[in-house]
């Protein structure tokens, strides 16, 4: 039995410090009897041969799983062999074996985080989404949960996902907003990665995990549910949400122009047929006095982030004018932050600044009610690209944009714990 | 000196560079690593002006993009913008606006972790009376003349050789692929509309090509590319989807012949992007 208590430890330092494996087979060798043990331990203990011990068995007669160095090989056929030890060669070559498994880990990385098969690379259909929104809820139910906050003209349900690690309090909050404009796809999947990427790094990362022991987030991948279902069945450069004109034959209000700051300013439109067409009246779109009802309810907001594409920018209040916001300075200083955070992984350069001025103005827009209701730490991104793909971003970028964005926003999420007022 | 303040973008802003109406107004306005580098410096002085003028010069940047891509009729040379290094504009209500400036530009069809950046001196010139932007630009070289010549040449075979009629739905589709075999289309395609969005770039308004919606005709039974087909613009800030209209004709080393019909006006039932057919 020491024997083979013996066998269990793990010998070879010297596999242990290599990286690589090139050549390297393993070895399923049997040992019948107490003496075939004593050779075979001679030959693992022996320094000369450089072996590592994988599978040694508690029982005996199991066989004994032995890593081989390449440059061993020979010899330690010979060995065997002159003992008369019975052997298999298991695997061939150890470094192809560990190159192809990698090369499917990333394969799958890039496929699926959930045990659902949702693949996070991939656009996908509003039920999917809601779906895997449902899943993560499932997963996670001490952290997350999925959260009716009304519906869309279309009367589909506005599904928001709220992280907490602690119930019964109305602890501050961030408000994370995606998919405002349908045609925006980039956002809505940016927006599903980075829900499972909350759940999953809790308590697994520092940063995160702090950040949710102080406050609550609350995620709104689709804002546009009708706009976005249209994008994917009839235009896919639908951007406003489907509601009826009175009068006109264009359907849709810009969601983005109908908040109630500076409403029907600058930089919006009172023809509904436009793009940017501010609706009749401020929230007049169910799906904006939602989100305007539930943040207000709620009373304890601290930072309103919303996600849209394209042109790789970070911007600040004010839209709806080109004066200078009040904490400018201090968000400029953050968003430079963020947007280096998110530089750090791919190079993706994104410009900075106030958007009436970086962008264009835009009056109506939901960062700057935010701001003016007392949600200092309001931000948009405009998420990639430049105008290469434009609107239709290609999947295979989906998530490289959603782990360098994610980084923009952990950058702010931690400001904002570290300066909550 | 006034800051410039941009009209609205809707319904549909005329070319007019605005100023003091009733004043000759000249704005000299100096900015140094403006633009598209991340974080630019703002003007301490004037950040409003900064970004205003950052804006301009950006515009000038596009407009000037889209002629020399024209210009140059390579659909293999193709260039984008990398960033906008200084520039300096005059406003004159009357004529319109003049704006030099120096950007550095990268291929649009760059390999991953290629990095050529070619540098290009520009004087643009919005004028009120004329629609079309006048432009005067200069460029490094990104490709040999040689090799751009073999790129084209090669591109063109592979056009030859495909099959007609194209059967074409979407480029890229609406997930973002392009099959690689139509990738020449596309890129031939987006040589087409830099001649449109050249005429259409203002200092308000700029293009992006969001995408090929059909193919009209694809005839390649001559020497050159007959190709016909119709296009969406993505039109800021106004947000709006334009289909053009885009006829061309073209051969490797000749002048690109372009004509095109875009849809202006909204109409009702076009407005807010088209339906499909």
């Amino acid at each position: 039995m020491r024997w083979i208590l013996f066998f269990g430890a793990l010998i070879g330092t010297s596999i242990c410090g290599r990286e690589k494996f090139f050549g390297d087979q393993v070895f399923r060798i049997n040992a019948r009897n107490g003496d075939e043990i004593s050779k075979l331990s001679q030959l693992v203990n022996s320094d000369n041969f450089k072996l590592n011990v994988w599978q040694s068995p508690s029982t005996f007669g199991r066989p004994v799983d032995v890593l081989v160095p390449s440059v061993s090989l020979q010899l330690v056929k010979s060995f065997l062999a002159s003992q008369g030890l019975n052997y298999s060669v298991t695997i061939e070559d150890l470094q192809g074996l560990l190159d192809n498994e990698d090369e499917e880990m990333q394969h799958n990385e890039g496929q699926e985080r959930s045990g659902n098969n949702f693949n996070y690379g991939a656009y996908h259909s509003l039920e999917a989404i809601y779906r895997e929104m449902d899943s993560i809820a499932a997963d996670f139910p001490d952290l997350a949960s999925r959260v009716r906050i009304g519906h869309s003209f279309e009367n589909r349900p506005l599904y928001v996902l709220k992280f907490s690690t602690r119930e019964g309090e109305r602890r501050p909050a961030i408000w994370l907003n995606a998919g405002i404009h349908s045609r925006e796809w980039i956002s809505q999947a940016t927006a599903i990665w980075t829900a499972r990427k909350i759940v999953s790094d809790y308590q697994k990362y520092p940063a995160i995990t702090s950040i949710l022991e102080r406050m609550d987030i609350f995620l709104l991948p689709v804002a546009n549910p009708d706009g976005y279902v249209y994008s994917q069945t009839k235009n896919r450069f639908w951007r406003k949400t489907r509601s009826l004109n009175p009068g006109s034959p264009c359907i849709g209000t810009d969601a983005n122009r109908n908040w109630n700051a500076s409403f029907a300013g600058k930089g919006a439109s009172d023809n509904p047929c436009s793009e940017v067409y501010h609706g009749p009246h401020p929230n007049s779109e169910v799906e904006v006095k939602s989100v305007v009802d539930f943040i207000q309810k709620h009373g304890n907001f601290k930072c309103f982030i919303d996600l849209h594409s394209y042109s790789q920018l970070l911007l600040y209040p004010y839209g709806y004018t080109v004066k200078k916001a009040p904490d400018a300075d201090e968000l400029d200083v953050v968003a430079k932050r963020a947007a280096k955070a998110l530089a750090s992984l791919s190079g993706t350069e994104y410009q900075v600044g106030p958007t009436a001025t970086t962008i264009y103005p835009a009056s109506g827009s939901s960062p700057d009610w935010a701001y003016d209701n007392g949600i200092k730490y309001a931000f948009t991104f405009e998420l990639r690209d430049t105008g290469h793909y434009g609107f239709l971003l290609p999947a295979s970028q989906i998530i490289p944009t959603a782990e360098e964005t994610w980084l923009g926003l952990r950058t702010i999420m931690e400001h904002v714990r570290d300066h909550l007022y | 000196m006034q800051p410039r303040r941009q009209p609205p973008p809707a319904p549909r802003p005329r070319g007019n560079c605005p100023g003091a109406p009733l004043l000759a107004l000249l704005l000299l306005l100096v900015l140094r690593g403006a633009a598209a580098a991340p974080a630019g410096p703002q003007d301490p002085r004037r950040p409003q002006d900064a970004g205003l003028s950052r804006g301009l010069l950006q515009q000038a940047a596009r407009a000037a993009l889209h002629f020399l891509n024209f210009r140059a009729g390579s659909p293999s040379a193709l260039r984008a913008l990398a960033a906008v290094q200084e520039g300096r504009a005059s406003v004159n209500p009357k004529e319109g606006c003049k704006v030099d400036l120096v950007f550095s530009t990268e291929r649009y069809n760059s390999e991953e972790g290629e990095e050529h950046l070619g540098n290009c001196s520009a004087r643009v010139f919005f004028k009120t009376q004329k629609p079309r932007p006048a432009i005067n630009v200069t460029c490094t070289r990104l490709l040999g003349k040689r090799k751009r010549q073999q790129e084209d040449y090669l591109l063109y075979k592979q056009m030859k050789q495909l099959k007609t009629p194209v059967d074409v739905v979407s480029i890229p589709d609406s997930h973002g692929h392009i099959d690689p075999s139509l990738k020449p289309i596309w890129d031939l395609a987006f040589l087409g509309s830099s001649y449109v969005m050249w005429e259409k770039t203002t200092q308000f308004l700029h293009y992006y090509l969001a995408q090929l919606t059909s193919v009209k005709q694809w005839k390649t039974d001559d020497d050159e590319i007959d190709f016909d087909y119709t296009v969406l613009l993505h039109e800021f800030s106004t947000q709006e989807i334009i289909p053009c209209r885009i006829h061309l004709v073209w051969y490797p080393g000749k002048p690109l012949k372009v004509k095109y019909h875009c849809q202006e006006l909204q109409t009702p039932e076009e407005a807010s992007g088209t339906e499909e057919g």
